[in-house]
């Protein structure tokens, strides 16, 4: 009975370990020692509280990024357009915390947020309705929005919104009032993304409104037969993805960047999708997952000083993590694992015409 | 999709380097090889004692380039590298991956009491004046970062682009047949790639009123315009099919791309940047005519020297460009065309001929 309940729990922690071991060959055969390797992610992600903090600096948005993931999975839609969203929403907050500078801190910060929340909301709301209403698929729409809105937030950072008086493509610093500070050395944004992560758990757990989702996801003839409106929920998990993902973008402006710089928010959108396959679309396994990648993210620095690495040892370890838990018949090939004992797997989206 | 074929591509090096240096353990390190894997054999990685004065520390951080870039990042480390020889000293970088880590990356050199620390990049300029400020006995040279404001312990490390630029466009203004050339360039978000830009078109125009040229940037941000060799080469590909016939290639492994494309198609020029690119990208010799240097390598070694001996003050120090000889095409290029072009590049140099950019 316990050992079933912790079966799903397992894989991905077999993944990980087993892609660490690979990785450490590879970091072998790169001519360095894997003892060096684990020594430096270890002192650049958790020894003392300012590496502990940038640790979870960097898992903040990717929890953040994944829940985003998580939503639209359950719900049978795959939001590839996470980035998009998130950069939208970066932007938006660090325009709001920068040009509301006189506001008071209690109206400033929520307002900035709100603003990403719902300029994060809107890319993913036209997505979900042009699939809900014209039955265009969201994998499409949401790439091609992802080329829009990168091109449109590097034109509002080096054009309209730019800083005056210097020549980087930036805009101007968020006003102390907007700020997102660290409490006792955690970064007040991971509290946050916590927070967020078991909202969105009990949201799709423990209400019908989850449930209706998980219906619509599992099978949208069944859930139409049952009454569920399929349109709405598509749009509805839509909406709360994108708004998961431009909070996300809002947090790193005000906590972490400071404003909005074009190349600052690269790839976290699409971290977010390795975060929700590698914690098997379970809202709560996301903060685990996003501490993870967060911990090998933070210690690029110290693998090339310490082991003499190079940083994309990282994205290996990653990828071959990924490549794991995706297909799970490497892993009982590789543990000799018989057919049908191990979790299920997890289905990202549908076919093409479903 | 790029971070997947860097990440695949960093493999396979990974596994080039490891059979490389295992070949080349026994036999000297110093032939002066383009690959950044012997430089950093020559220099030896910082020591636990950096903090002893009579240990010499260099410490050096890119911006989100690459230090085998085959020209920018990798001209200044091998200065560097070449500084910390000369000193018997020791030298280290950090490749910078995410850009909010600008200042965490100087702060772990700092904190290994490195006695210098250059950042490459116009990018992390901002970070490491910050840095310098608060670590007054430290002094650092930042690449391409030019200083408006006098700190006493930056120096920017600044080049004339312009020149380089408007030197190469004249250039290609003489040797195009198609009156059509083109500039493929890193993004126009970091000003002294635009000063390339700007000083080839206006180059061209110099030396050949009726040449049309076909400029395009890089429009990605920063974390992909100079690691974007596919594009690079599509770019060039297109310049080419609409009859260009010299094209400059200037922005990292982009660029890079850009001149591999225009040197497999026949009869067309390339010309390199930053780095005599010949020696750098042995791929790119069948089209390779010259290259707009800016001489990266020279300058930081030159500046930890003045830093060493005492002499180096804040602000801005101007580095040498020029153009690259012209090695195998010396007898393709006119002897009139030669002559000419040493005239253009005396005047540019000396400010008898203004570039048109400011």
């Amino acid at each position: 009975m316990h050992l079933d309940r912790l079966r799903p729990a397992l894989l991905p922690v077999v993944a990980v370990v087993v892609a660490m071991v690979i990785g450490a060959l590879v970091v072998l055969a790169a001519g360095a020692s894997p003892v060096a390797a684990a020594t430096a992610i270890w002192v650049a992600a958790f020894s003392g509280t300012g590496a502990i903090a940038a640790t979870l600096e960097k898992a903040t948005p990717l929890v953040f990024a994944g829940l985003a993931v998580i939503v639209g999975v359950r719900a049978g839609l795959f939001n590839i357009g996470a980035q998009g969203q998130l950069l939208l929403g970066a932007i938006t907050a660090a325009y709001a915390g920068y040009r509301l500078a006189g506001l008071p801190r209690a109206v400033h910060l929520p307002l900035c947020l709100a603003v990403g929340i719902v300029c994060g909301a809107l890319p993913a709301l036209l997505a979900g309705v042009l699939r809900a209403t014209r039955g265009v698929h969201e994998v499409i729409v949401t790439i091609m929005l992802n080329t829009i809105l990168v091109n449109l937030t590097d034109w509002l950072a080096g054009g309209p919104w730019m800083e005056q008086g210097q020549p980087v493509s930036r805009t101007p610093a968020i006003v102390g009032s907007a700020r997102m500070d660290r409490v006792a050395g955690v970064p007040v944004g991971f509290l946050l993304a916590v927070a967020m992560a078991f909202g969105v758990w009990f949201v799709l757990d423990r209400t019908t409104f989850g449930f209706r989702l998980a219906t619509v996801g599992a099978n949208r003839n069944a859930a139409h037969y049952a009454g569920i409106s399929v349109a709405g929920a598509t749009v509805a998990a839509m909406t709360l993805s994108g708004a998961l993902a431009g909070l996300g973008g809002a947090v790193e402006s005000l906590g972490v960047v400071g404003r909005f710089e074009p190349g600052f928010n690269a790839g976290l959108g699409f971290d977010g999708i390795t975060i929700a396959l590698l914690a098997r679309v379970s809202p709560r396994a996301v903060i685990p997952a996003a501490v993870l990648i967060g911990a090998l993210r933070a210690s690029s620095t110290q693998l090339q000083a310490r082991a003499r690495l190079a940083p994309e040892i990282v994205d290996v370890v990653l990828a071959l993590a990924l490549l794991l838990v995706a297909a799970p018949i490497i892993l009982r090939w590789l543990l000799r694992l018989r057919p049908g004992s191990s979790p299920t797997e997890v289905h990202l989206t549908r076919g093409w015409g479903s | 999709m790029q971070t997947k074929k860097a990440t695949f591509a960093s493999i396979a090096l990974a596994g080039l380097l490891a059979v490389s240096s295992a070949a080349t353990a026994c036999s000297s390190t110093g032939s002066g090889s383009a690959e950044p894997a012997a430089t950093a054999a020559v220099a030896k990685g910082l020591p636990g004692d950096c903090a002893s004065e009579q240990v010499f520390c260099i410490g050096l951080v890119t911006d989100v380039g690459k230090i085998d870039d085959k020209s920018f990042n990798q001209a200044a480390w091998q200065g560097a590298a070449a500084a910390a020889a000369t000193a018997d000293g020791h030298a280290e970088y950090i490749e910078t991956v995410d850009p909010k880590d600008y200042a965490k990356n100087i702060q772990s050199f700092l904190d290994r009491k490195a006695d210098v620390v250059v950042t490459v990049g116009f990018a992390i300029g901002d970070a490491t004046a910050t840095a310098a400020k608060a670590n007054p006995g430290v002094h650092f040279i930042g690449v391409d970062a030019f200083q408006a404001t006098t700190i006493p312990n930056l120096t920017g490390l600044v080049f004339n682009e312009d020149k380089a630029g408007f030197m190469a466009g004249a250039l290609a203004g003489l040797l195009t047949r198609t009156n059509v050339v083109a500039a493929v360039l890193g993004t126009d978000k970091i000003p002294p790639v635009v000063a390339f830009g700007k000083g080839w078109e206006n180059g061209a125009r110099f030396t050949n009123p009726k040449v049309k040229v076909l400029t395009t940037y890089h429009p990605g941000g920063l974390d992909v315009a100079f690691n974007d060799p596919t594009w690079g080469a599509q770019t060039a590909k297109q310049a080419l099919d609409n009859t260009a016939d010299v094209i400059f290639g200037a922005g990292g492994k982009t660029g890079n791309g850009a001149l591999l494309e225009v040197a497999r198609q026949q009869g067309a020029y390339c010309v390199g940047v930053d780095s005599d690119q010949w020696e750098t990208v042995p791929g790119a010799r069948g089209c390779l005519v010259t290259s707009a240097e800016k001489d990266i390598e020279d300058g930081v070694a030159t500046l930890i020297g003045q830093i060493r001996d005492g002499s180096i003050t804040g602000g801005n120090a101007f580095g040498q460009v020029g153009l690259a000889p012209f090695h195998d095409f010396e007898e393709k290029v006119p002897a009139a065309v030669r002559t000419k072009i040493e005239g253009i590049v005396r005047d540019v140099a000396s400010g008898k001929i203004p570039t048109g950019v400011n």
